[in-house]
């Protein structure tokens, strides 16, 4: 008999479950996968704005980029997504995303030719850049670090950090790496990994995330790092005679794309939102508060206001951008040739 | 209905939870990294034929071996004094030794971290000393990897050895000695047999531990000491290779059951109660 009230209690929980449901998705909702940093500014000058102009919710997910990619994938229920470059190419190349149609990002028109798509014309366009290049404790390392050959200098002997072959930037050390002998690393793999070996021996710890270096900067286990700029102002904090500097051979660049997954039913709301994240007003906003890097033409910015983040035509002009369908073609062996040196 | 049934049918609901929650996902796991076969196979091959892999399998167990000696020795010797200290200050010293346990492994990892550091406590220790001239690099190597593995595993060897050597009868000790025992003598052939299933118990727990001792891994060890949950990780979210995710698991799920078998095994050889 109890079994019974307990069998009637559980469907009529399940059945009110059921009928919840509808009520709930009344209200206009888009899902914006993203890093989760900058909260507050993001929801002041972003999300809440779009909000009251569409008159939609926007329910946001956030985490690093493989892991909000695979949820994507493999469970979906995300409209427009934000990956940095790399991220965003394996999702291109595993179909994940819908064509972008450009006539509906009109600010598209006013954003730096390098950003506009940077993987292509059926991809999701870049919304800010950000720079790998190398900060390093100028009190501590007397010769001025110009070159990303430095990075190969004796006097630097397990002194520096390198990010791990799995992130943003990691494959492009390959690159520098190859560069440094005048080897191609895509054509010659050996070359670029053999003077990648020539490095090892300054190499503390290959780190994963941008806190990881600022901790090792704080507690003096590496003087140099090689890294995004957005990690400038905390590393300078911890170690204030910190220096980033341009380097001879340039700086590369790591475009953070918006794409809307292919799965999205709201490609409409979709390519609005990711206008509006490209709006002059927006981009300008955010550069002051977040950093982000404004690549639209249109923001004007103090010298003041755009602290660390590359700035205008010529500088983020100037970046380089690597192919990103061969690197990722070319991921599983680096990967295996990167751990053959760093991993033993 | 038959009252020989009832104590099973009640069983139901506790391994249903048990099947799928553990054994369905765990089985499920396994089976894709094999399927299907002939593919499976291949994986296999592939994923042994690569130095790499075969270097962190190795380094893997090699790690997770000296841990777990170097555990239960710290550990027996800490419940060695416990137990022959005056009663009223055993379950102070006890509390205290399992202290760290109430600390995660992750901050446990970062006390280390400044311990260990270039700039860290002990570095300036041996340069104040002038024992050396330049600080020694001892993090992210394999030394702060298995530092860091025994501070966390030496409180669960004392635990499970002090419940063993409490129960160790004053007078077998005695009459051993007077038997013509040396103290030598009574710690081989009396102590340590009696110990054995305190030791077999708290090796287990620290070896199938320190084999999955990811965060401790990470922050300590690094690339250059990269571990089979390390490599795990890496494959299954940062490179979305579940395939090769797959296999990890599979080598790790076999490493612990033949360490779990060796181990049992061993016990009923050396204990008194069981083996010969």
């Amino acid at each position: 008999m109890k079994l019974a009230y307990l069998a009637s209690a559980l469907t009529i929980t399940s059945s009110l479950l059921a009928a919840g449901s509808p009520a709930l998705a009344q209200e206009k909702t888009l899902v914006v996968s993203e890093w989760g940093f900058s909260n507050e500014a993001l929801e002041e000058h972003l999300y809440k704005p779009f909000e009251e102009k569409h008159g939609v919710k926007i329910v946001r997910e956030t985490g690093n980029n493989p892991d909000r990619l695979n949820k994507l994938q493999i469970r979906g229920g995300v409209d427009v997504i934000f990956l940095t470059d790399a991220f965003s190419q394996v999702g291109l190349d595993a179909g994940a995303f819908a064509k972008i149609d450009r006539s509906k990002i009109p600010n598209l028109a006013d954003v730096y030719e390098i950003a506009r798509a940077p993987q292509g014309e059926d991809a999701g366009p870049a919304f800010t850049v950000g720079r790998y290049g190398i900060i390093y404790d100028a009190d501590a390392v007397k010769e001025p670090i110009t070159s990303w050959k430095d990075l190969w200098r004796s006097d630097l002997a397990d002194r520096i950090a390198l990010p791990g072959f799995n992130t943003s930037s990691g494959p492009l050390t390959v690159i520098i790496a190859g560069e440094r002998v005048g080897a191609d690393a895509f054509k010659d793999a050996d070359a670029a990994f053999a003077s990648l070996a020539e490095m090892k021996p300054n190499v503390v710890k290959t780190y994963t995330s941008g806190s990881e270096l600022v901790n090792l900067f704080s507690t003096g286990e590496v003087v140099v790092g090689a890294l995004q700029d957005f990690a400038i102002p905390a590393i300078q904090a911890a170690v204030p005679s910190a220096k980033w500097v341009p380097l001879e051979e340039g700086n590369w660049g790591i475009f953070s794309t918006a794409n809307i997954a292919a799965k999205s039913e709201n490609q409409d709301l979709a390519h609005a939102f990711i206008n509006w994240r490209l709006d002059p007003e927006v981009q300008r906003n955010l550069n002051i508060t977040t950093g982000d890097a404004a690549i639209n033409a249109k923001t004007e910015l103090k010298a003041e206001e755009v602290k660390y983040a590359a700035h205008g035509a010529e500088q983020i002009g100037a970046l380089r951008k690597p192919d990103y369908q061969a690197l990722n073609a070319a991921k599983a062996d680096w990967e295996r040739r990167w751990n053959e040196i760093f991993g033993n | 209905m038959n009252r020989k049934w009832l104590p099973l049918l009640l069983t139901v609901p506790a391994l249903a939870l048990i099947l799928f929650l553990l054994i369905y996902p765990v089985g499920d796991t396994l089976a894709e990294s094999f399927l299907p076969l002939d593919q499976g196979w291949q994986r296999y091959v592939a994923f042994f034929s690569e130095p790499y892999n075969r270097t962190v399998i190795l380094r893997t167990i090699k790690i997770a071996t000296i841990t777990t000696v170097l555990s239960l020795v710290f550990g027996f010797i800490a419940a060695l004094f416990i137990t022959r200290c005056p009663a009223k200050y055993r379950t102070p010293l006890l509390i205290l030794s399992v202290f760290p346990l109430l600390t995660g492994a992750v901050v446990r990892a970062f006390a280390w971290m400044i311990i260990l550091g270039r700039k860290g406590l002990l570095n300036n220790l041996l340069l104040n000393l002038g024992i050396v001239d330049q600080p020694v690099p001892m993090l992210f190597t394999s030394f702060s990897l298995v530092t860091g593995l025994v501070y966390l595993f030496t409180p669960l060897a004392i635990l499970s050895l002090v419940g063993v050597l409490d129960g160790i009868e004053k007078d077998v000790l005695d009459a051993s000695s007077s038997l013509g025992a040396n103290p030598l003598g009574v710690f081989t052939q009396v102590i340590l047999p009696l110990a054995v299933p305190g030791l077999i118990v708290g090796g287990v727990l620290i070896f199938t531990g320190s084999l999955a001792a990811f965060a401790t891994a990470r922050l300590l060890g690094g690339d250059r000491q990269a571990i089979m949950p390390t490599q795990l990780y890496e494959k299954a979210m940062v490179s979305s290779d579940w395939n090769t995710a797959g296999i990890i698991a599979t080598v790790m799920v076999l490493v612990t059951l033949v360490a779990i078998l060796a181990m049992g095994k061993l016990a009923r050889r050396f204990n008194p109660a069981t083996g010969g």
